[in-house]
Protein backbone atom coordinates (compact mmCIF):
# COMPACT_ATOMS: atom_id res chain seq x y z
CA UNK A 1 0.00 0.00 0.00
CA UNK A 2 0.91 3.46 -0.63
CA UNK A 3 0.94 4.85 2.97
CA UNK A 4 4.26 2.43 3.61
CA UNK A 5 6.19 5.42 2.51
CA UNK A 6 4.56 7.68 4.74
CA UNK A 7 5.25 8.10 8.49
CA UNK A 8 2.48 7.64 10.29
CA UNK A 9 0.27 10.88 11.61
CA UNK A 10 1.79 10.68 15.25
CA UNK A 11 5.34 11.16 14.07
CA UNK A 12 4.67 13.92 10.97
CA UNK A 13 2.30 15.78 14.24
CA UNK A 14 5.41 15.54 16.79
CA UNK A 15 7.85 16.95 13.33
CA UNK A 16 5.51 19.31 12.86
CA UNK A 17 5.38 20.86 16.31
CA UNK A 18 9.01 20.79 16.25
CA UNK A 19 8.64 23.79 14.15
CA UNK A 20 7.51 25.83 17.39
CA UNK A 21 9.86 27.77 18.85
CA UNK A 22 9.25 29.15 22.64
CA UNK A 23 8.90 33.09 22.90
CA UNK A 24 12.22 34.11 23.99
CA UNK A 25 14.14 31.39 22.91
CA UNK A 26 15.51 29.18 19.99
CA UNK A 27 14.34 25.86 21.23
CA UNK A 28 11.14 24.11 20.28
CA UNK A 29 8.30 23.60 22.34
CA UNK A 30 8.67 19.64 22.40
CA UNK A 31 12.45 19.50 23.28
CA UNK A 32 11.22 21.78 26.02
CA UNK A 33 8.73 18.97 27.46
CA UNK A 34 6.07 20.69 26.93
CA UNK A 35 4.75 18.40 24.84
CA UNK A 36 2.96 15.35 26.58
CA UNK A 37 0.08 12.98 24.73
CA UNK A 38 -0.44 13.26 21.54
CA UNK A 39 -3.68 11.15 20.70
CA UNK A 40 -5.49 10.84 17.08
CA UNK A 41 -8.82 10.07 16.52
CA UNK A 42 -10.58 10.26 13.15
CA UNK A 43 -9.65 13.42 12.09
CA UNK A 44 -9.45 15.04 15.22
CA UNK A 45 -6.39 15.82 17.24
CA UNK A 46 -5.47 16.30 21.30
CA UNK A 47 -2.43 18.05 21.91
CA UNK A 48 -1.99 17.89 26.05
CA UNK A 49 0.55 20.54 27.61
CA UNK A 50 2.56 19.36 30.77
CA UNK A 51 1.64 21.30 33.07
CA UNK A 52 4.55 24.20 33.94
CA UNK A 53 5.06 27.78 35.29
CA UNK A 54 3.83 28.86 31.28
CA UNK A 55 2.50 32.10 31.61
CA UNK A 56 -1.09 32.53 30.25
CA UNK A 57 0.11 35.06 27.57
CA UNK A 58 2.64 32.42 26.21
CA UNK A 59 0.00 29.71 26.09
CA UNK A 60 -2.06 31.76 24.34
CA UNK A 61 0.31 32.33 21.82
CA UNK A 62 1.30 28.48 21.84
CA UNK A 63 -2.51 27.13 21.30
CA UNK A 64 -2.59 29.37 18.07
CA UNK A 65 0.44 28.36 16.93
CA UNK A 66 0.03 24.63 17.35
CA UNK A 67 -4.02 24.83 15.79
CA UNK A 68 -1.77 27.03 12.73
CA UNK A 69 0.35 24.37 12.45
CA UNK A 70 -1.52 21.30 12.68
CA UNK A 71 -4.87 22.29 10.72
CA UNK A 72 -2.55 22.56 7.79
CA UNK A 73 -2.68 18.51 7.79
CA UNK A 74 -5.28 17.68 5.33
CA UNK A 75 -6.52 14.74 7.40
CA UNK A 76 -6.64 16.68 10.57
CA UNK A 77 -10.19 19.07 10.61
CA UNK A 78 -10.03 19.46 14.56
CA UNK A 79 -7.36 20.30 17.13
CA UNK A 80 -7.57 20.20 20.55
CA UNK A 81 -5.57 21.26 22.76
CA UNK A 82 -5.31 20.46 27.15
CA UNK A 83 -3.03 22.92 29.30
CA UNK A 84 -2.24 23.95 32.31
CA UNK A 85 -0.86 27.16 32.43
CA UNK A 86 1.01 27.79 36.51
CA UNK A 87 -1.00 28.51 39.00
CA UNK A 88 -1.08 31.72 40.97
CA UNK A 89 -0.91 31.16 45.03
CA UNK A 90 0.92 31.70 47.99
CA UNK A 91 3.53 29.16 48.57
CA UNK A 92 3.79 26.24 50.86
CA UNK A 93 0.20 24.99 50.04
CA UNK A 94 -0.15 21.45 48.55
CA UNK A 95 -0.42 20.59 44.95
CA UNK A 96 -3.01 19.87 43.01
CA UNK A 97 -3.75 16.07 43.05
CA UNK A 98 -2.87 14.27 39.83
CA UNK A 99 -1.47 17.26 38.34
CA UNK A 100 2.07 18.46 38.84
CA UNK A 101 1.90 22.43 38.73
CA UNK A 102 4.47 25.34 39.28
CA UNK A 103 2.78 27.59 41.54
CA UNK A 104 3.27 31.27 40.58
CA UNK A 105 4.28 33.81 43.40
CA UNK A 106 1.00 35.66 43.68
CA UNK A 107 0.45 38.66 42.98
CA UNK A 108 -0.85 40.79 45.09
CA UNK A 109 -4.83 41.31 43.75
CA UNK A 110 -4.62 45.00 42.47
CA UNK A 111 -1.14 46.36 43.65
CA UNK A 112 0.60 47.08 40.08
CA UNK A 113 4.39 47.69 41.58
CA UNK A 114 5.99 47.24 44.93
CA UNK A 115 8.43 49.41 45.95
CA UNK A 116 10.60 48.50 49.12
CA UNK A 117 12.53 50.93 51.37
CA UNK A 118 15.28 49.89 53.37
CA UNK A 119 18.65 50.92 55.19
CA UNK A 120 20.68 48.81 56.82
CA UNK A 121 21.37 50.64 59.88
CA UNK A 122 18.65 51.75 62.23
CA UNK A 123 17.82 55.64 62.46
CA UNK A 124 18.66 57.28 59.53
CA UNK A 125 14.87 58.47 59.05
CA UNK A 126 14.12 55.51 56.56
CA UNK A 127 10.38 55.89 57.90
CA UNK A 128 10.73 59.71 57.03
CA UNK A 129 11.85 59.16 53.44
CA UNK A 130 9.24 56.52 52.90
CA UNK A 131 6.34 58.47 54.30
CA UNK A 132 7.58 61.73 52.12
CA UNK A 133 8.04 59.21 48.96
CA UNK A 134 4.11 57.73 49.17
CA UNK A 135 2.80 61.23 49.37
CA UNK A 136 5.12 62.69 47.12
CA UNK A 137 4.58 59.59 44.71
CA UNK A 138 0.63 60.21 45.07
CA UNK A 139 0.89 64.10 44.35
CA UNK A 140 2.04 63.25 41.10
CA UNK A 141 -1.47 61.44 40.29
CA UNK A 142 -0.49 57.71 41.25
CA UNK A 143 -2.67 55.52 43.33
CA UNK A 144 -0.43 54.75 46.32
CA UNK A 145 0.08 52.36 49.53
CA UNK A 146 2.00 52.40 52.59
CA UNK A 147 2.80 49.19 54.00
CA UNK A 148 4.58 49.95 57.66
CA UNK A 149 6.73 46.37 57.66
CA UNK A 150 8.77 47.86 60.99
CA UNK A 151 6.07 45.57 63.59
CA UNK A 152 8.64 46.12 66.61
CA UNK A 153 8.47 50.38 65.82
CA UNK A 154 5.77 51.00 64.21
CA UNK A 155 6.26 55.18 63.24
CA UNK A 156 3.52 55.38 60.11
CA UNK A 157 0.93 56.08 62.34
CA UNK A 158 2.51 58.83 64.31
CA UNK A 159 4.23 60.21 60.97
CA UNK A 160 1.21 60.22 58.86
CA UNK A 161 -1.11 61.68 61.99
CA UNK A 162 -3.73 59.23 62.22
CA UNK A 163 -5.07 56.55 65.17
CA UNK A 164 -7.82 54.99 63.34
CA UNK A 165 -8.65 51.70 63.61
CA UNK A 166 -9.21 49.63 60.39
CA UNK A 167 -12.45 48.51 59.57
CA UNK A 168 -13.01 44.48 59.40
CA UNK A 169 -14.41 43.99 56.42
CA UNK A 170 -15.81 40.36 54.87
CA UNK A 171 -13.73 37.16 55.42
CA UNK A 172 -11.17 38.80 57.51
CA UNK A 173 -10.12 40.90 55.40
CA UNK A 174 -8.83 44.66 56.62
CA UNK A 175 -9.85 47.67 54.86
CA UNK A 176 -6.30 50.01 55.58
CA UNK A 177 -6.76 53.16 56.78
CA UNK A 178 -6.76 56.29 54.45
CA UNK A 179 -4.89 59.28 55.53
CA UNK A 180 -3.87 62.39 53.11
CA UNK A 181 -5.06 60.17 49.69
CA UNK A 182 -3.13 56.90 50.45
CA UNK A 183 -4.00 53.68 52.05
CA UNK A 184 -2.34 52.63 55.00
CA UNK A 185 -1.79 49.59 57.18
CA UNK A 186 1.11 49.29 60.03
CA UNK A 187 1.20 47.45 63.40
CA UNK A 188 1.09 50.66 65.08
CA UNK A 189 -2.91 51.29 64.28
CA UNK A 190 -3.12 47.66 66.67
CA UNK A 191 -1.32 48.77 69.38
CA UNK A 192 -1.85 50.84 71.99
CA UNK A 193 0.93 54.00 72.60
CA UNK A 194 2.77 51.95 75.17
CA UNK A 195 2.09 48.19 74.62
CA UNK A 196 5.67 47.01 73.02
CA UNK A 197 5.36 44.05 70.61
CA UNK A 198 7.52 41.18 72.06
CA UNK A 199 7.04 38.50 69.49
CA UNK A 200 9.37 36.08 67.52
CA UNK A 201 10.02 35.80 64.00
CA UNK A 202 7.14 33.38 63.14
CA UNK A 203 4.44 35.12 64.19
CA UNK A 204 5.99 38.36 62.88
CA UNK A 205 6.43 36.80 59.55
CA UNK A 206 2.57 35.84 59.47
CA UNK A 207 1.02 39.20 60.22
CA UNK A 208 3.89 40.54 57.16
CA UNK A 209 1.21 38.27 55.23
CA UNK A 210 -1.54 39.34 56.61
CA UNK A 211 -0.35 42.83 56.15
CA UNK A 212 0.04 41.55 52.02
CA UNK A 213 -3.01 39.08 51.50
CA UNK A 214 -5.75 40.19 53.75
CA UNK A 215 -5.34 44.00 53.67
CA UNK A 216 -7.95 44.86 50.97
CA UNK A 217 -5.84 47.20 48.58
CA UNK A 218 -8.25 48.22 46.56
CA UNK A 219 -6.25 49.30 43.13
CA UNK A 220 -3.04 50.65 43.93
CA UNK A 221 -0.12 51.85 41.21
CA UNK A 222 2.68 51.79 44.02
CA UNK A 223 2.45 49.67 47.28
CA UNK A 224 5.37 51.52 49.47
CA UNK A 225 6.92 49.45 51.96
CA UNK A 226 8.23 50.53 54.64
CA UNK A 227 10.99 47.80 55.74
CA UNK A 228 12.77 47.77 59.49
CA UNK A 229 16.09 48.10 59.34
CA UNK A 230 18.99 45.08 58.90
CA UNK A 231 18.18 42.25 56.67
CA UNK A 232 16.08 40.04 59.01
CA UNK A 233 13.14 37.93 58.99
CA UNK A 234 10.82 40.30 57.97
CA UNK A 235 13.02 41.78 54.84
CA UNK A 236 13.57 38.39 53.38
CA UNK A 237 9.78 37.13 54.04
CA UNK A 238 8.47 40.22 52.01
CA UNK A 239 11.25 39.14 49.58
CA UNK A 240 10.15 35.61 49.51
CA UNK A 241 6.21 36.19 49.38
CA UNK A 242 5.45 38.85 47.19
CA UNK A 243 7.81 39.82 43.77
CA UNK A 244 8.94 43.36 45.04
CA UNK A 245 9.87 44.67 41.52
CA UNK A 246 12.11 46.94 43.08
CA UNK A 247 13.73 48.39 46.40
CA UNK A 248 15.61 51.93 47.41
CA UNK A 249 17.95 52.22 50.38
CA UNK A 250 18.16 55.23 52.45
CA UNK A 251 21.20 56.18 54.27
CA UNK A 252 23.50 58.78 55.94
CA UNK A 253 25.93 60.21 54.94
CA UNK A 254 29.14 58.73 57.71
CA UNK A 255 30.79 55.54 57.11
CA UNK A 256 29.40 53.44 60.04
CA UNK A 257 25.89 53.92 58.23
CA UNK A 258 27.43 52.97 54.66
CA UNK A 259 28.61 50.01 56.42
CA UNK A 260 25.60 48.64 57.39
CA UNK A 261 23.90 49.97 54.03
CA UNK A 262 26.58 47.74 52.09
CA UNK A 263 24.28 44.83 53.84
CA UNK A 264 21.40 45.97 52.70
CA UNK A 265 22.42 46.05 49.10
CA UNK A 266 23.87 42.57 49.85
CA UNK A 267 20.60 41.54 50.58
CA UNK A 268 18.49 42.88 47.53
CA UNK A 269 21.39 41.14 45.11
CA UNK A 270 21.02 37.71 46.92
CA UNK A 271 17.12 37.57 46.47
CA UNK A 272 17.00 39.33 42.81
CA UNK A 273 15.25 42.71 43.92
CA UNK A 274 16.39 45.17 41.28
CA UNK A 275 18.07 48.22 43.45
CA UNK A 276 16.41 51.29 42.11
CA UNK A 277 19.08 53.40 43.53
CA UNK A 278 19.78 55.04 47.27
CA UNK A 279 18.49 58.20 49.02
CA UNK A 280 20.79 60.14 51.52
CA UNK A 281 19.12 61.61 54.01
CA UNK A 282 20.27 64.47 56.42
CA UNK A 283 23.23 65.17 54.26
CA UNK A 284 23.50 68.50 54.84
CA UNK A 285 22.36 70.92 57.71
CA UNK A 286 21.51 74.30 56.03
CA UNK A 287 21.77 77.50 58.50
CA UNK A 288 18.21 78.86 58.12
CA UNK A 289 19.76 82.60 58.92
CA UNK A 290 23.47 82.28 56.85
CA UNK A 291 22.35 79.51 54.77
CA UNK A 292 25.56 78.11 55.04
CA UNK A 293 25.79 74.46 54.64
CA UNK A 294 27.60 72.09 56.63
CA UNK A 295 27.73 68.27 56.51
CA UNK A 296 27.12 67.27 59.96
CA UNK A 297 27.52 63.70 58.87
CA UNK A 298 30.31 63.51 56.36
CA UNK A 299 30.56 64.12 52.40
CA UNK A 300 29.33 62.07 49.29
CA UNK A 301 28.33 58.75 51.48
CA UNK A 302 25.51 57.71 49.15
CA UNK A 303 28.00 57.88 46.13
CA UNK A 304 30.24 55.44 47.43
CA UNK A 305 27.84 52.65 46.87
CA UNK A 306 28.07 53.04 43.35
CA UNK A 307 24.06 53.05 43.30
CA UNK A 308 22.40 55.77 41.69
CA UNK A 309 21.58 58.64 43.76
CA UNK A 310 18.10 59.66 43.53
CA UNK A 311 18.20 62.16 46.27
CA UNK A 312 20.02 64.09 49.25
CA UNK A 313 17.43 65.48 51.61
CA UNK A 314 19.05 67.70 54.20
CA UNK A 315 18.65 68.05 57.39
CA UNK A 316 15.88 70.37 58.47
CA UNK A 317 13.34 71.41 61.21
CA UNK A 318 10.51 70.87 58.55
CA UNK A 319 10.86 67.97 57.95
CA UNK A 320 10.90 66.97 61.67
CA UNK A 321 8.70 68.36 62.72
CA UNK A 322 6.11 67.29 60.04
CA UNK A 323 7.05 63.64 60.95
CA UNK A 324 6.27 64.38 65.07
CA UNK A 325 3.55 66.73 63.67
CA UNK A 326 1.39 63.78 61.74
CA UNK A 327 2.23 66.26 58.69
CA UNK A 328 4.74 64.96 56.25
CA UNK A 329 6.64 68.13 55.01
CA UNK A 330 5.52 67.20 51.37
CA UNK A 331 1.78 67.63 52.63
CA UNK A 332 2.07 70.52 54.43
CA UNK A 333 4.83 72.72 52.70
CA UNK A 334 4.99 71.27 49.26
CA UNK A 335 6.93 74.40 47.88
CA UNK A 336 9.48 73.73 51.08
CA UNK A 337 12.90 72.66 48.94
CA UNK A 338 12.96 69.33 50.80
CA UNK A 339 9.17 68.65 49.25
CA UNK A 340 10.53 69.44 46.11
CA UNK A 341 13.56 67.03 47.11
CA UNK A 342 10.88 64.56 47.52
CA UNK A 343 9.01 65.34 44.36
CA UNK A 344 12.48 64.83 42.53
CA UNK A 345 12.60 61.35 44.24
CA UNK A 346 9.54 59.82 43.25
CA UNK A 347 9.73 61.23 39.66
CA UNK A 348 13.52 59.19 38.86
CA UNK A 349 11.62 56.39 40.59
CA UNK A 350 8.22 56.54 38.20
CA UNK A 351 10.65 56.70 35.22
CA UNK A 352 12.60 53.83 36.02
CA UNK A 353 11.90 50.28 33.97
CA UNK A 354 11.37 48.41 37.20
CA UNK A 355 8.69 50.33 37.85
CA UNK A 356 6.89 51.01 34.81
CA UNK A 357 2.97 50.28 35.29
CA UNK A 358 1.60 47.10 33.05
CA UNK A 359 -1.22 48.22 30.90
CA UNK A 360 -3.23 45.91 32.77
CA UNK A 361 -4.81 44.48 35.86
CA UNK A 362 -4.36 40.77 36.29
CA UNK B 1 21.26 36.13 38.04
CA UNK B 2 20.22 33.33 36.20
CA UNK B 3 16.36 33.08 35.63
CA UNK B 4 14.24 30.33 34.85
CA UNK B 5 12.09 31.44 31.60
CA UNK B 6 10.23 27.60 31.88
CA UNK B 7 9.87 25.19 34.65
CA UNK B 8 8.43 21.79 33.74
CA UNK B 9 8.10 18.71 35.65
CA UNK B 10 8.25 15.70 33.19
CA UNK B 11 6.76 12.50 35.39
CA UNK B 12 7.44 9.96 32.73
CA UNK B 13 10.65 10.77 32.92
CA UNK B 14 11.31 11.45 36.35
CA UNK B 15 13.06 14.47 35.86
CA UNK B 16 12.50 18.13 35.97
CA UNK B 17 13.26 20.19 32.72
CA UNK B 18 14.43 23.61 32.90
CA UNK B 19 15.19 26.38 30.60
CA UNK B 20 16.82 29.33 31.32
CA UNK B 21 16.73 32.94 30.11
CA UNK B 22 20.36 32.33 28.13
CA UNK B 23 18.46 29.31 26.80
CA UNK B 24 20.69 26.29 28.29
CA UNK B 25 18.85 23.51 28.73
CA UNK B 26 18.93 21.62 32.37
CA UNK B 27 17.71 18.34 33.24
CA UNK B 28 17.03 17.29 37.30
CA UNK B 29 16.37 14.23 37.53
CA UNK B 30 13.67 13.82 40.89
CA UNK B 31 16.41 11.69 42.80
CA UNK B 32 18.68 13.71 42.31
CA UNK B 33 16.92 17.27 42.81
CA UNK B 34 15.96 15.85 45.96
CA UNK B 35 18.93 14.21 47.17
CA UNK B 36 21.01 17.63 47.14
CA UNK B 37 17.89 19.55 48.96
CA UNK B 38 19.63 22.57 50.59
CA UNK B 39 17.15 22.54 53.64
CA UNK B 40 19.03 22.50 57.08
CA UNK B 41 16.31 19.50 57.55
CA UNK B 42 18.41 17.59 54.93
CA UNK B 43 22.33 19.24 55.39
CA UNK B 44 22.27 20.33 58.79
CA UNK B 45 23.71 23.55 60.20
CA UNK B 46 27.11 24.12 58.45
CA UNK B 47 30.04 21.42 56.81
CA UNK B 48 29.57 20.84 53.08
CA UNK B 49 26.94 19.90 51.62
CA UNK B 50 25.96 16.20 51.03
CA UNK B 51 23.92 13.77 48.93
CA UNK B 52 20.47 12.36 50.85
CA UNK B 53 19.16 9.74 49.53
CA UNK B 54 15.29 9.74 49.24
CA UNK B 55 12.99 6.43 48.19
CA UNK B 56 11.53 7.05 44.80
CA UNK B 57 10.94 10.58 45.59
CA UNK B 58 8.20 12.14 43.82
CA UNK B 59 7.36 16.02 42.75
CA UNK B 60 3.86 17.14 43.35
CA UNK B 61 4.46 20.94 42.28
CA UNK B 62 7.04 23.89 42.85
CA UNK B 63 6.36 27.06 44.28
CA UNK B 64 8.31 30.33 42.87
CA UNK B 65 9.73 32.01 45.87
CA UNK B 66 9.95 35.93 45.26
CA UNK B 67 12.32 36.64 42.50
CA UNK B 68 14.90 34.45 43.55
CA UNK B 69 14.31 30.60 44.22
CA UNK B 70 11.98 27.27 43.47
CA UNK B 71 11.10 25.18 45.99
CA UNK B 72 9.88 21.97 44.76
CA UNK B 73 7.18 19.83 47.29
CA UNK B 74 7.98 16.64 47.39
CA UNK B 75 5.50 13.35 47.52
CA UNK B 76 6.59 12.64 51.16
CA UNK B 77 5.68 15.95 52.84
CA UNK B 78 9.11 17.82 52.40
CA UNK B 79 8.99 20.96 51.43
CA UNK B 80 11.15 23.07 53.30
CA UNK B 81 14.17 23.76 50.32
CA UNK B 82 14.48 26.48 48.87
CA UNK B 83 16.97 26.32 45.69
CA UNK B 84 18.23 29.58 44.41
CA UNK B 85 18.34 30.39 41.07
CA UNK B 86 22.35 30.32 41.71
CA UNK B 87 22.28 27.13 43.36
CA UNK B 88 19.84 25.56 41.06
CA UNK B 89 21.99 26.32 38.37
CA UNK B 90 24.93 24.57 39.69
CA UNK B 91 23.74 21.88 40.12
CA UNK B 92 22.11 21.73 36.72
CA UNK B 93 26.24 22.45 35.48
CA UNK B 94 27.55 20.05 37.64
CA UNK B 95 25.25 17.34 36.47
CA UNK B 96 26.37 18.03 32.79
CA UNK B 97 29.73 18.23 33.47
CA UNK B 98 29.44 14.57 34.52
CA UNK B 99 30.19 11.83 31.86
CA UNK B 100 28.19 9.41 33.94
CA UNK B 101 24.40 10.94 34.62
CA UNK B 102 23.26 7.62 37.09
CA UNK B 103 25.93 9.07 40.15
CA UNK B 104 24.59 12.04 41.28
CA UNK B 105 26.64 11.44 45.02
CA UNK B 106 29.53 14.40 43.98
CA UNK B 107 30.72 16.89 45.68
CA UNK B 108 29.95 20.61 44.08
Amino acid sequence: MGEQNTPDIHTRITERLRQIQYPGSQRDIVSLGLVGKVQVQADSVVVHIRASSIKEDVLRHLRGRITQELTTFPEIAHVHIHAFPAQAGQPNQAGTAGNQAVRERADIPGVRRILAVASGKGGVGKSTVAVNLALALASLGHKVGLLDADIYGPSVPLMMGTEATPQAGQDKKIYPVEKYGISLISMGFFLDDQSPVIWRGPIVMSIIRQFLRDVLWSELDYLVVDLPPGTGDIALTLAQEVPLHGGVVVTTPQDVALLDVQRGISMFKQVNVPLLGIIENMSFYECPVCHEKEEVFGHGGAQKTGLKVLGEVPLVEEVRAGADAGKPVVVSAPDHPVAQEFFGIARQVVATEEMQLPQSIH
Amino acid sequence: MPTPLLLTPIPEDQLLRVLWDDDTLNDYPFAYLRGWCPCAVCQGHGGERHFVKAENPQLVSINMVGNYAVNPIWDDGHETGIYTYVYLRSLGESRDNQHSHDNPERTL
